[in-house]
């Protein structure tokens, strides 16, 4: 009995305020080669009931290849004390030169019940260059966002070059502000994902998406239901069609919801990989459930990526998202919110500058 | 003077039921007291002759009657010793205070083990499987009852949630800009540097 006591109190001391464990790990042939790291306050402690892991880290990282780097992400793993799951950072709209050093950071959070190693693995997940050539073992499919990315940014200078050009200084100001007013409208209500079930004890009802048209995408959706549940979405299912000249590998469907108080927001994305013939049409399932803080009142759908058999995409154009519903939805692109934050920070000087960069 | 070995202990000795040690005992008083041992004669004596006269039984004895007889008067005596004796009470088990305290001491470590170990879900589940076996009918599932692996996402950033743990990736202290949830199960949060304009977007992915 003593002894039981013992070791029960002894663990207890020994969960609290374990050491942390880190751990930065490139490929010996990396592109980017580790400068420095600060781990700051990062902390691993047990309170109460849980193991909370903090990580407070700051990465400095050199370009050590020929080519210039747009964009990078770093794949973080708490080991054996993440829930079945995984962390990345991603900095896109990047331009390191060869030589130059850029700073990565990383906030992490994790909340666990007591009892394990706190060791947290930091590792290249892949970089994109800027003839858009990737390197990197690509696991949470980074290529794919970060090429997708670098498309949106290139899009978005173009469009602000152009407005300069073509409307002045004046112009770009006023494109800018709208920018700026856009963002701050947007709703961004919570939203929940669990893959394969439904919890929602709420009747369900099969409710077809209203299809929303954008005229120049490659594929646009059919037909599409899901089924609702209070507030809760789940099992969706679309038919696609194929109306451009190439075959089509991969798409992306914007789920948009309406809730009873009338409020349309951008729910989710749902990619898919298919394989769909110029002319031909094919489907899309998922098996997973989204939950809202709102009841579902209503829901529609529009294609916002396609990916051909080429290894090209196919993104809206400025002049699509002109469309002031689709404005309205959409997120502006990484790109376009940098370049409004140098306009905040370095006024209009600083913005033309940047844009001069490219 | 000698104390003489009682009636009771050689009647029992000369049958053969007096404990092993009263027995040596009695044996050895007996080889020094010579009224002692013409008693124990006498008793065993006795016992010879009642052997006997047992031995000899009455000509035509019927055992078949006399077992009946034997049986019936058992079933009689048991009949009328449940109506005249009082219900004899289960004597309650005790228990000394050690392994009271021991099985006390394990159940503290058991609830503490789930305190530190099972998430407060975890709990939920469990008191609502209880109660359905004790109302015997199927409880709907609590909303705070953890549906497995969950993407959230809202204006504090991105999370993942598992059986009682949470993975958050943030920027620092400033909520995102921006956050996406993809349907097979990933979420992202934007930032924005205020001072350099990088962008950094934050991902949880549930593999």
């Amino acid at each position: 009995m003593r002894s039981s006591i013992a070791i029960f109190v002894l663990a207890c001391f020994a969960a609290d305020g374990q050491s942390l464990s880190r751990k930065v790990d490139f490929p010996a042939d990396s592109p980017v080669a580790l400068v420095s790291d600060d781990w700051g306050d990062s902390s691993a402690n047990a309170r109460g009931g849980a193991f909370f892991l903090d990580v407070h880290a700051s990465l400095s990282l050199r370009n050590v290849s020929q080519k210039r780097v747009r964009g990078i992400t770093l794949s973080v793993s708490a080991q054996d004390i993440a829930p079945g799951g995984k962390g990345s950072v991603s900095i896109p709209s990047l331009d390191a030169a060869p030589g130059d050093v850029f700073p990565v950071r990383i906030d992490l959070r994790l909340l666990r019940p007591i009892g394990s190693n706190a060791a947290v693995e930091v590792k290249l997940d892949g970089i994109l260059f800027d003839d858009l050539s990737f390197y990197g073992p690509d696991v949470l499919h980074s290529h794919r966002r970060m090429a997708l990315w670098e498309l949106e940014a290139r899009r978005d200078r173009q469009y602000f070059k152009k407005l300069l050009e073509t409307a002045g200084r004046d112009g770009l100001q006023k494109g800018i502000i709208e920018s700026l007013a856009r963002q701050a409208d947007r709703a961004q209500p919570g939203v929940q994902m669990a893959r394969g079930r439904s919890t929602n004890a709420d009747p369900e009802r099969d409710v077809a998406f209203a299809l929303l048209e954008i005229p120049e995408a490659p594929v646009q959706p059919t037909s599409g239901t899901a089924k609702i549940a209070g507030n809760e979405a789940h099992a969706p299912h679309f038919e696609i069609h194929n109306r451009g000249d190439r075959p089509v590998r991969y798409l992306e469907i914007d789920w948009v919801i309406k809730d009873r108080q009338g409020r349309e927001f951008l729910a989710a994305s749902m990619p898919a990989d298919v394989s769909v013939a110029p002319g031909r049409s094919g489907e899309v399932v998922e098996d997973a459930a989204l939950r809202f803080t709102a009841p579902v009142e209503s829901m529609s759908a529009f294609v916002s990526t396609v990916g051909f058999a080429d290894g090209s995409y196919w993104i809206p154009t400025r002049a699509s998202l002109s469309d002031a519903r689709l404005r309205k939805l959409i997120a502006p692109s990484p790109e376009e919110q940098r370049l409004t934050q140098i306009y905040l920070k370095k006024g209009l000087p600083g913005l033309i500058e940047e844009l001069k960069k490219f | 003077m000698t104390a003489h070995v009682s009636e009771i202990d050689l009647a029992l000795a000369a049958s053969g039921d007096l404990s092993l040690w009263r027995a040596v005992m009695l044996r050895l008083h007996v080889a020094g007291c010579e009224r002692c041992r013409k008693a124990a004669e006498e008793f065993r004596a006795d016992r010879r002759r009642v052997r006997q006269i047992a031995s000899e039984l009455p000509a035509g004895l019927d055992w078949d009657r006399v077992a009946a007889e034997m049986t019936a008067n058992i079933h009689l005596g048991l009949a009328a010793g449940e109506c005249v004796a009082p219900r004899r009470k289960k004597s309650a088990v005790t228990l000394s205070w050690r392994p009271a305290a021991v099985m006390a001491g394990v159940a503290v470590l058991l609830a503490t083990g789930w305190w530190l170990n099972m998430p407060h879900d975890a709990t939920v589940a469990l008191g609502r499987a209880l109660s359905s076996v004790v109302h015997g009918r199927t409880m709907a599932p609590s909303p705070a009852e953890d549906p497995g692996m969950v993407v959230n996402a809202d204006e504090k950033g991105v999370e993942l949630r598992e059986n009682g743990g949470s993975l958050g990736i943030s920027e620092g202290s400033a909520p995102p800009l921006a956050v996406t949830v993809s349907v097979p199960g990933s979420a992202s949060a934007r930032y924005v540097d205020g001072d350099t304009g990088q962008v950094t977007i934050t991902s949880v992915y549930a593999q």
